[in-house]
């Protein structure tokens, strides 16, 4: 479990900060959807550790985040940058991560042919020379194959094309632990039954709501009283509210960012 | 161990960075030492072996500080790594830095091996007389103690960078080794007195030519005739030592405090 208190980050002093009194809690499935620049890899980070907490605290399994060290096998992410401690081969970088995790390599290979990239072109490869779709398979895939209690991954299906963003939704369907996966895109809600939704909005964190309940939500302008959520975009109420055939269906949005454009009047 | 232990150690002695600073550059020295500064020396063994002794020293300081530039920045570069698989994977900070110690040094070694098989080799082409060092069993020991301050300072370095979220400083400081080898090597015609035993630099050369020549090294003026006074080498071994265990101790200090800095946050400063 992943226990986030008032959570707040800024990167530099006397600067807004990108966290605003994030709290959640995590124990099984979840999505965090936002449009770009909301603050959720930032989330991520601070879950990793791998940024500045200003204050508040996250907790994974009721200890700091601060405390650990050497803790495999409780935390793996998909950030490309935590995969760069050698510049050797994308084949020798799995090997290597999956050794000092006690996770699969195995597992990953199978992973990574499954999206068509041949372990050949792999030995021939460092990580920052292949293309970002490729980049993010094979980080997503040593992410899995770690074999974490928590994994969390950052924007997983950016960059894939529609049949490879499938093959994603089911391996993370396959995935038996706490998976925190967060995204801009709407169109997989479907996919993902019985896992969590939060938003995140400005650096602000809202939810959790089950995507069943999401699949039929509407948007509306308007601060209503029996919405499901109500989000603040652009210093305005923006609610979610169960499907009445007035508003613009959530799922309808290509991807979170164009709820800009509808709190704008667009 | 763990596989990075080998795979760190394979990375580095093939980084063609760390194979240009640290032999090739320095061969060129290694010919002008024996071939243009090494003029005016007599061709007597006694003489020629001081004078090996003074260009081993000089020219490992300065190649082993052009091996740090490159462990520093590489080290810069994957901090957010080293972040990362400190904290969840089973390499904790102490092995981390165990692991990357024996790897930097067996690098480092073995270009500290290389400088002397070229630097033997040539002075022998030079000078016609095969030089061995004195004390074979403790130059070994004064090059390990030289490599592995050497390496201290460059992780310190690297951490205070990623510390102090200055990677715009982060050129200028991984080559501070090498800036301050070179000015250790004003040594051959300045005389530094005292302030030897505080400059780790130039206690690596002091110590290099004690094992190497089976003489003290002066404080300075190598180069230079006239009276010279001469370095206790126990204290500038004694200096060493604590350079080392007190930047080592810092390092793991620096390693549990530090979050990394991000690769696009180096590269757009």
């Amino acid at each position: 479990m992943i226990l986030s208190q008032d959570l707040y980050v800024t990167y530099r002093w006397r600067q807004e900060p990108v966290l605003k009194g994030v709290s959640g809690n995590f124990k099984n499935k979840a999505l965090i959807l936002g449009p770009n620049g909301s603050g959720k890899t930032t989330f991520f980070r601070a879950i990793c550790a791998l940024t500045n907490i200003t204050s508040g605290k996250i907790l994974i399994d009721e200890r700091s985040v601060e405390d650990f060290y050497a803790a495999s096998g409780v935390l793996s992410a998909n950030f490309q940058e935590v995969y760069t401690l050698l510049g050797s081969n994308v084949f020798d970088l799995v090997n290597l991560y999956t050794d000092l995790s006690d996770g699969d390599s195995g597992l990953a290979f199978e992973m990574i042919k499954d999206f068509g990239i041949d372990l050949g072109f792999l030995k021939k490869r460092k990580l920052s020379e292949l293309s970002s779709g490729q980049t993010k398979i094979v980080c997503t895939a040593l992410a899995l194959a770690m074999k974490a209690k928590h994994v969390l991954l950052d924007e997983p299906f950016e960059e894939l094309d529609p049949a490879k963003k499938g093959r994603m939704v089911k391996h993370l369907n396959q995935y038996d632990g706490v998976v925190l996966v967060n995204t801009h895109e709407t169109w997989l809600l479907k996919n993902l039954q019985n896992w969590e939704v939060f938003f995140m909005f400005e650096g602000a964190l809202y939810g959790p709501l089950l995507v069943e309940e999401l699949l039929k939500a509407e948007i509306s302008m308007a601060d209503e009283p029996d919405a499901l959520l109500r989000l603040k975009v652009s210093d305005k109420m923006v609610s979610l509210v169960k499907g009445k055939g007035k508003g613009t269906l959530l799922t309808s949005l290509e991807n979170l960012d164009r709820i800009y454009e509808l709190a704008e009047g667009k | 161990m763990t596989k990075y232990l080998g795979m760190n150690a394979k990375s580095l002695l093939t980084n063609p960075y760390i194979l240009f600073w640290s032999i090739l550059f320095i061969e060129f020295w290694v010919l002008m030492w024996a071939y243009i500064f090494g003029n005016y020396i007599p061709e007597v063994e006694e003489a020629v072996r001081i004078y090996t002794a003074t260009a081993y020293g000089n020219l490992l300081m300065l190649s082993l500080s052009g091996a740090s530039v490159t462990i520093a920045s590489s080290l810069l570069y994957s901090s957010k790594s080293i972040r990362y698989v400190t904290k969840y994977t089973k390499l904790s900070p102490l092995l981390f830095l165990l692991e990357n110690l024996t790897s930097s040094l067996i690098a480092l070694l073995a270009i500290s091996a290389v400088m002397f098989i070229s630097v033997t080799g040539v002075f022998f082409a030079r000078f016609g007389l095969v030089v061995m060092p004195v004390d074979a069993v403790g130059l070994v020991f004064s090059i390990f103690l030289g490599t592995l301050f050497i390496y201290a300072l460059a992780l310190f370095l690297n951490f205070s960078v990623i510390i102090l979220r200055a990677p715009k400083s982060a050129s200028f400081i991984s080559f501070l080794p090498l800036i301050l080898a070179f000015t250790a090597y004003a040594s051959l015609w300045i005389d530094f007195g005292n302030i030897t035993y505080f400059s780790p630099f130039n206690c690596i050369v002091s110590v290099c030519y004690f094992y190497f020549s089976g003489h003290a090294p002066p404080t300075g003026n190598f180069l230079i005739q006239g009276e010279q006074s001469l370095v206790n080498v126990s204290l500038a071994i004694g200096s060493l030592v604590a350079w080392a265990v007190i930047l080592m101790v810092l390092n793991v200090i620096l390693l549990r405090k530090m979050r990394g800095v991000g690769v696009e946050e180096i590269r757009t400063t």
